[in-house]
């Protein structure tokens, strides 16, 4: 008995010792100014390959160190010792010591690059609000929209900060009223995140159920302004209904009896949309949209949100077909056809906001615009451009004997080839449709590179010349 | 000669004139002295403010206003005064140009401006402020967060700061006559770490202990990690277990490398940071800015493990930790 106590005392210590051993891990050291990599061939070549990553031995792959193949890491200055069944590599540190930067956060924004921009909702296909007791957010007759806290009525100051305002603590101030606070501001239509500022502190809209993580812990309030309403007349006495569509992957999204009218209001992205209401669990087009499209056997209505943009083709009256092609439909050169008429060719289609190149298809040959003053070549291909509901416009003024003006920037990869100006009157111009943020960007005048006269924000580059900077808030 | 001469004249006006009575028109060469005097006092109508702030990343950003400009500034106590981002703040009229490097390692084409009508959310406001007008682009750029300039130690020199950053939330406190916050407006009344550091060239040093060595440490909320220079003693380095190496590209195109590295234990008065994660790196120049060679900084890393006031006054540094471990 006492031996088998003694054999189960020397297996459990054994047990022990290959539990040490397979403790064994992989780790990275600095030693003697040099960085050492210490690798136990026994753990798993995913983990060997992690720390080679980490360590930045590019070009070595554990299978190639296995097999005793160091070739990639000699090659960038890495020693290499095998023993038993350690593989150690290093290098020296002096490379550390290269740092020349004169501030922390220089050194440490290396660490952390932006990812996104955290309070800046991104762009959704669809949003409705849900509120809890009352509406603290809505629409008014003027066009504005209303936020409304109720109560703290004693406070000194409550503010509305959001992306709307740049989460400004300075600029949203909200008005006292009798039963709480209200700020009444313009807003496209879109997804908004905002909180409350109650005497210095932030706070959530606790009446509206929509929150999304403000990636610090907290949560941010989200209103959607909306842009549309799903109508539809008659059915007075059926008892539910309800709209669903590609935006929301057909998800049933109630209606309601207004005047005679079952509506249902939402944001809906600019696109195209397919939808159908479901009457008492029926499936009907929308009767008031001659527009549907058969999908899956099913016809469904078909819905267009965007601008109308016209493109016009002057002459060509011989050609058998013409058809634009651009970033609007992923450069389908046979979808969307031009109609012709007495002096040339025409199409009226409905464009989401943004900045498309495009082209015209006359017979199968590719040619731009030629009444569109805007264009842009990249690699060698010379595309016209648009801009469908834009919110800058780039203007130089003067520089009237300049052949060509270009505006080229951190949007378009600083190509020099970059998107042509339009001379009108005395001045250069293009406008684009750009999202929030940054952009530094310059002209180039008959090739040579210009900071913009009209702005007087810029910052200094590389070459020593300068960008220009431009905010879109 | 000639700044000699001016150096002598500097001196002697100071000499001769008690601050208040200075003849505000005394100029040679086009400077005026006046200008070149320090900061006006804060004022405003408060025991303790209450100031919203913002965050880029590991970074903290308190919105103040410069005549009619309003933005985003960081708040950043490795910074010594208030520095202005050229890109916003070129037009200002000069005062004096600074040489690239120059006293506090900044960029080519730094200058000296002065602002007036400075105000820190709504409350406190300053009416003259010394500032540097340098480039901060790098930073503007890798947080894609505009921002107009660096708020430097010197703006709370009389005032004690804390910072909430699970509320997101800066306190600015007046002090007493004994240079104490006010005990009703404290924002917490038993710290766990409770130390003093020393303030020269309106930095903040902090004494720290890894790896039983003793180390200076500057205390810098514009760092958005913790560092290490890599010529601290040997002990210290080898008890690093690298995380990763990376190479990376400075402003101005130059460009070095990285280690980021975690250890155990980082003593700050008698309370243990434990599992603490570290930048090693060159900080010589950075040292060279500060005016005293630092073995490492305590950033984001360190102030994020609780809510931290520091009294400029009093010279003291005080930490409240939710959850100690």
């Amino acid at each position: 008995m006492a031996r088998l106590r003694h054999l189960f005392t020397l297996l459990l210590l054994l047990g022990c010792l290959n539990a040490t051993v397979a403790q064994m891990r992989n780790k990275m050291v600095m030693q003697h100014g040099r960085l050492v990599l210490i690798l136990d061939t026994r753990t798993s070549k995913n983990e060997i390959d992690s720390m080679l990553i980490a360590g930045g031995v590019t070009g070595q792959t554990a299978e190639m160190l296995l097999k005793g193949d160091y070739a990639a890491a000699t090659k960038n200055g890495w020693n290499v010792k095998a023993k038993k069944n350690i593989i150690e590599l290093d290098r020296s540190l002096a490379d550390v010591n290269e740092s020349q930067q004169l501030t922390p956060y220089l050194l440490s924004s290396n660490m952390y690059k932006s990812n996104g921009r955290p309070g800046y909702p991104s762009e959704v296909a669809f949003g409705v609000n849900s509120f809890a007791n009352r509406v603290s957010v809505h629409e008014l007759p003027s066009g504005l929209t209303r936020f409304f806290i109720p109560g703290n009525t004693q406070a000194k100051r409550v503010l509305l900060s959001g992306n709307f305002n740049n989460w400004s603590t300075i600029k949203g101030i909200m008005n006292r009223t009798d039963s709480g606070w209200v700020a009444d501001i313009r807003l496209e239509p879109g997804k908004y995140a905002y909180k409350f500022i109650v005497n210095g502190n932030w706070t959530p809209d606790l009446n509206n159920n929509l929150l999304e993580d403000d990636g610090l812990g907290n949560n941010n309030s989200i209103y959607y302004r909306y842009n549309y309403t799903f109508k539809l007349a008659g059915y007075q006495s059926a008892k539910k209904i309800s709209v669903s569509g590609s935006f929301n992957k057909w998800l049933e999204l109630a209606m309601r009896q207004k005047d005679g009218v079952w509506e249902t209001s939402l944001y809906l992205h600019d696109g195209i949309y397919l939808y159908h209401f479901m009457v008492n669990g029926s499936w009907i087009t929308d009767p008031a949209n001659k527009m549907t499209q058969m999908q899956n056997k099913q016809l469904s209505s078909v819905l267009l949100l965007g601008e109308s943009v016209t493109f016009k083709l002057n002459g060509y009256t011989n050609a058998h077909k013409v058809c634009v092609a651009g970033g609007f439909n992923n450069w389908d050169a046979d979808m969307l056809q031009l109609s012709k008429t007495a002096t040339g060719w025409v199409l009226s289609y409905t464009i989401s906001a943004g900045n498309y190149q495009y082209k015209f298809i006359v017979d199968g040959q590719a040619i731009a615009d030629p009444a569109n003053p805007h264009q842009i070549t990249t690699d060698g291909k010379t595309n016209s451009f648009l801009a469908v509901r834009s919110n800058h416009a780039f203007i130089l003024k003067g520089y009237s004997s300049a052949h060509t003006v270009r505006l080229a920037g951190d949007f378009n990869n600083w190509n020099e080839q970059g998107y042509t100006l339009e001379h009108r009157g005395d001045q250069w111009v293009i406008n684009m449709r750009l999202k929030p943020g940054k952009y530094l960007y310059k002209f180039l005048i008959d090739g040579k590179w210009i900071l913009d006269p009209g702005n007087k924000i810029w910052e200094q580059n590389q070459y020593g010349t300068g960008n220009s900077v431009l905010w879109i808030e | 000669m000639f700044n000699r001469v001016l150096l002598i004249m500097l001196l002697v006006s100071a000499l001769c004139c008690d601050k208040a009575f200075c003849n505000p028109d005394i100029r040679i060469a086009g400077v005026n002295l006046k200008a070149l005097e320090g900061d006006s006092d804060p004022y405003g109508d408060f025991k303790v403010l209450t100031i919203p702030i913002k965050r880029a990343g590991n970074l903290i950003l308190v919105e103040a206003q410069v005549d009619s400009v309003a933005g985003n500034f960081l708040l950043d106590t490795g910074a010594p005064y208030l520095i202005l981002n050229a890109t916003y703040f070129r037009y200002l009229p000069k005062i004096t140009e600074q040489d690239a490097g120059g006293i506090n390692g900044r960029t080519a084409g730094t200058f000296t401006a002065v602002v007036h009508n400075f105000s820190l959310g709504f409350d406190l406001h300053y009416d003259r402020l010394v500032a540097d007008v340098t480039d901060l682009s790098g930073i503007e750029n890798s947080k894609q967060v505009k921002i107009l300039g660096l708020l430097g130690t010197r703006l709370f020199a009389k005032l004690a700061i804390t910072i909430d950053l699970n509320k997101n939330l800066l306190y600015v406190h007046k002090l007493d006559s004994k240079g104490e916050i006010i005990p009703a407006e404290r924002v917490f009344n038993t710290p766990t770490v409770k130390i003093t550091f020393r303030y020269m060239n309106d930095v903040i040093f902090i004494k720290g202990t890894v790896s039983d060595k003793s180390m200076w440490f500057a205390f810098d909320t514009g760092a958005e990690t913790n560092m290490i220079d890599y010529h601290a003693p040997k002990k210290i380095i080898k008890s690093l277990q690298v995380i990763n190496r990376s190479k990376v590209t400075g402003v101005g195109g130059s460009s070095y490398e990285i280690i980021y590295a975690r250890f155990e234990k980082l003593i700050i008065g008698d309370y243990p940071f434990i599992s603490n994660r570290v930048l090693v790196s060159n900080l010589e120049n950075i040292g060279k800015a500060y005016g005293y060679t630092v073995d490492g900084i305590l950033g984001y890393d360190f102030f994020a493990r609780g809510v931290f006031t520091v009294n400029f006054a009093k010279k003291e540094f005080e930490m409240y930790i939710y959850n100690q471990q």
